[in-house]
């Protein structure tokens, strides 16, 4: 298991998937703002004034961490980002959730409709995205140290 | 401290690119979300009660503003025959509707481009007098539905926010 999570291909697949899949979420909401803002509004989790702050940060936030993943440039700080990001996705859906909030979760797609099993579904595939971007992170803090020790040597 | 610095350099980018395209963008949006009134009667509505005759608002975006009325306003224009939309899914309008309504499901309607949007709307004058509503309590697609509509040209739309729920509580006609 150690082996395949610290295989350079291995890495290289995932940094694809989630940068992309990062950069696609965040295509939709950068052209539906006003409907993103809704999106977050109908989640009922985080105060007016902010919502607005949010809806015009986060898709950039996504994508340029997205984009940043797939180049392989700034590597810890873009799978830093995408973890946090995640770990708020997954309250917000798991709030909703036990709620019972009717909410479009404006996740990938605005349009998507959300029944319950719909949010249930996406709280899963979140789940796997933040333990794929934590693997990211942390291989990319123990890359470092291993060059800074040859340096070292 | 590398990852801090990182993660910095990420926001700060985000920030300032996120606000200036939204900025410079026509479809951007205001940077505090204004939702006071939204669930408030208009206060033209009651005086329109009354028999005085009110001026059109237009929204900023320029398309003339839905208007909230009370349960009284909706039953008069229910006896003067005018047009109801409930913006519920199929399912739910299956089960009980406001008698006559037209169902246009908004979450449907949204995601549609404006000629679509024109299409489902059928052959309903953009003049026409429109209520649109909803499941009532916590419902708001009564309110997007509408704002929907305005959007592409519709003049005369009035939001019933009481909705299915107060209709049938006050035992007006209803379909089943």
């Amino acid at each position: 298991m150690k082996k395949i999570i610290s295989n350079k291909y291995f890495l290289i697949l995932l940094r694809l998937i989630v940068g992309g899949l990062f950069i696609y979420a965040s295509l939709d909401k950068l052209y539906h703002q006003e409907e993103f803002s809704k999106a977050i509004y109908n989640y009922k989790f985080l105060p007016e004034i902010f919502i607005n702050i949010f809806a015009i940060i986060i898709p950039y936030l996504e994508l340029i961490s997205g984009i940043f993943l797939v180049l392989g440039i700034f590597k810890r700080g873009s799978s830093f980002v995408i973890t946090a990001l995640l770990f708020v996705f997954i309250i917000a859906l798991t709030q909703a959730y036990f709620r019972g909030l009717d909410i479009s979760c404006g996740c990938f797609s605005l349009e998507t409709v959300s029944e319950k099993s719909d949010i249930l579904q996406r709280i899963i595939e979140d789940i796997l995205l933040i333990i794929s971007s934590i693997i990211i992170y942390t291989q990319s803090l123990k890359h470092n140290n291993t060059i800074k020790e040859k340096e070292n040597e | 401290m590398k990852t801090f610095k990182e993660v910095m350099l990420i926001f700060v980018m985000s920030l300032v690119i996120g606000l200036i395209v939204n900025k410079v963008n026509p479809k951007g949006i205001p940077l505090i979300r204004d939702d006071k009134g939204r669930f408030e009667v208009d206060s033209s509505a009651v005086k329109e009660n009354s028999g005085e005759k009110q001026e059109k608002v237009l929204t900023k975006e320029g398309f003339v503003k839905p208007q909230n009325i009370p349960v009284e306003t909706a039953k008069k224009l229910f006896d003067e025959k005018v047009i109801f939309i409930d913006g519920r899914e199929p399912n739910e309008f299956n089960e009980g509707h406001i008698q006559g309504a037209i169902n246009i499901p908004y979450k449907e309607f949204f995601a549609l481009s404006a000629e679509e949007k024109l299409k489902m709307m059928g052959n309903i004058d953009k003049e026409a007098t429109i209520v649109s509503y909803c499941g009532g309590g916590e419902c708001e697609i009564s309110i997007d539905n509408a704002y929907e509509m305005a959007k592409i040209g519709y003049n005369d739309l009035k939001i019933y926010l009481g909705g299915y729920l107060e209709w049938t509580a006050k035992g007006y006609p209803v379909t089943k």
